[in-house]
């Protein structure tokens, strides 16, 4: 008598706790991940695997160029060192040789106060932009800078300044701020011109930025690849 | 021997949480309704137990008479763009909360006339 609804009742509360416990853990579980942030975690551990193997390239380009340099320098006899001044002076013109110098060092930021002190104000008022960078490398050229550098990535005839989303790149590097503008020339010129230019706007924006004049500003040679397929010089010139 | 039901809802949460087999996210709103029909279907099968009218395959076609109705209805709901789930939900909250009051009370009435017939005696 007492059997008949045994059998019944434990089926469903066997049912009941099993979908019940099985929810919590599905619940659990989905609001710990969304597959867009899983997908994101995948695509920036690629990102990270690439620039791993950028930077080991980078770095066998940089031992190649430094044995190359190395035997360029063995042999030293009339007509060939002639050639070889000038093949120093051309390396150093197209950045492919570390160079210092008098020159100035600009530190920018992203003014981080600010957007802290107004958190509903637009966030892109209070970073730096490429354009900004870019501005401040036009002017340093247009003062006469022989070499540049922005966080230590040399910029040469090929390299880029150019935004990507929430990133900076230079040289296919991504660059973060606080950017540093490291350039060798004359520190008056490019000083009184950066001063009055866009370092100008930038301060009456509240950035932090500095400005140091020095005697001995290095910089870094350019690593990646340089190496022209298309261009060739013109006959007859 | 009543013991059975008990041992039955602790080797379902040990299965329900061992599993390692995962449903698509967007199915996730059914299976609260299949939890909801299935505790309804507890209730009402302690309730009939106590008011000695249990049969055991009401009981079960009830479960999956309605659960079955339910999620068809939030299927229907999410084609319509209405929010009929939530008549599901209210449905089986309500009878949850009357099945436990019946529950109470048979339980309670029962105790009365047990302590009264002690007295008598």
């Amino acid at each position: 008598m007492k059997q008949k609804w045994l059998l019944p009742l434990t089926i469903v509360c066997i049912i009941s706790s099993f979908s019940l416990a099985f929810q919590l853990k599905i619940l659990n579980y989905s609001s710990n991940s969304n597959p867009l942030s899983e997908k994101n975690t995948n695509l920036v551990t690629i990102i990270n695997d690439l620039e791993a193997e950028i930077k080991e390239q980078e770095n066998q380009i940089e031992k190649i160029r430094n044995d190359l340099s190395t035997l360029q320098n063995q042999q030293v006899e009339g007509e060939l060192q002639e050639l070889q001044d000038e093949l120093q002076k051309v390396k150093i013109l197209s950045g492919l040789t570390p160079v210092s110098g008098k020159g100035i060092v600009i530190t920018v930021d992203d003014y981080s106060q600010g957007l802290q002190a107004n958190p509903n104000d637009d966030p892109n008022k209070y970073i730096i932009h490429y354009e900004n960078l870019l501005n401040i490398v036009s002017e340093l050229k247009v003062g006469g800078a022989e070499a540049i550098s922005i966080n230590d990535q040399r910029l040469i005839t090929t390299s880029e300044i150019r935004c990507v989303g929430n990133v900076i790149l230079v040289n296919t590097t991504r660059i973060a701020p606080p950017f540093e503008v490291r350039v060798i020339g004359s520190p008056k010129i490019l000083a009184e011109i950066i001063n009055n230019g866009e370092l100008e706007i930038l301060r009456t924006s509240n950035f932090p930025v500095t400005l140091e004049e020095q005697n001995e500003v290095i910089i870094p040679a350019y690593k990646g690849e340089l190496q022209f397929n298309y261009s060739q010089a013109v006959k007859g010139d | 021997m009543w013991l059975l039901p008990l041992f039955g809802l602790i080797i379902g949460a040990i299965i329900g949480s061992t599993i390692q087999y995962q449903i698509p996210t967007i199915y996730i709103k059914y299976m609260s309704i299949a939890v909801l029909a299935s505790f309804d279907s507890v209730f009402g099968g302690i309730r009939a137990v106590i008011e000695e009218k249990f049969d055991g395959t009401v009981l079960l076609t009830g479960f999956f008479t309605n659960a079955m109705l339910a999620a068809l209805l939030a299927y229907l709901g999410d084609r319509l763009g209405v929010d009929l789930y939530y008549a599901a939900v209210f449905a089986f909250g309500v009878r949850l909360f009357q099945n436990l009051a019946n529950i109470r009370h048979n339980l309670l009435l029962k105790f009365r006339n047990y302590r009264q017939h002690k007295n008598m005696d």
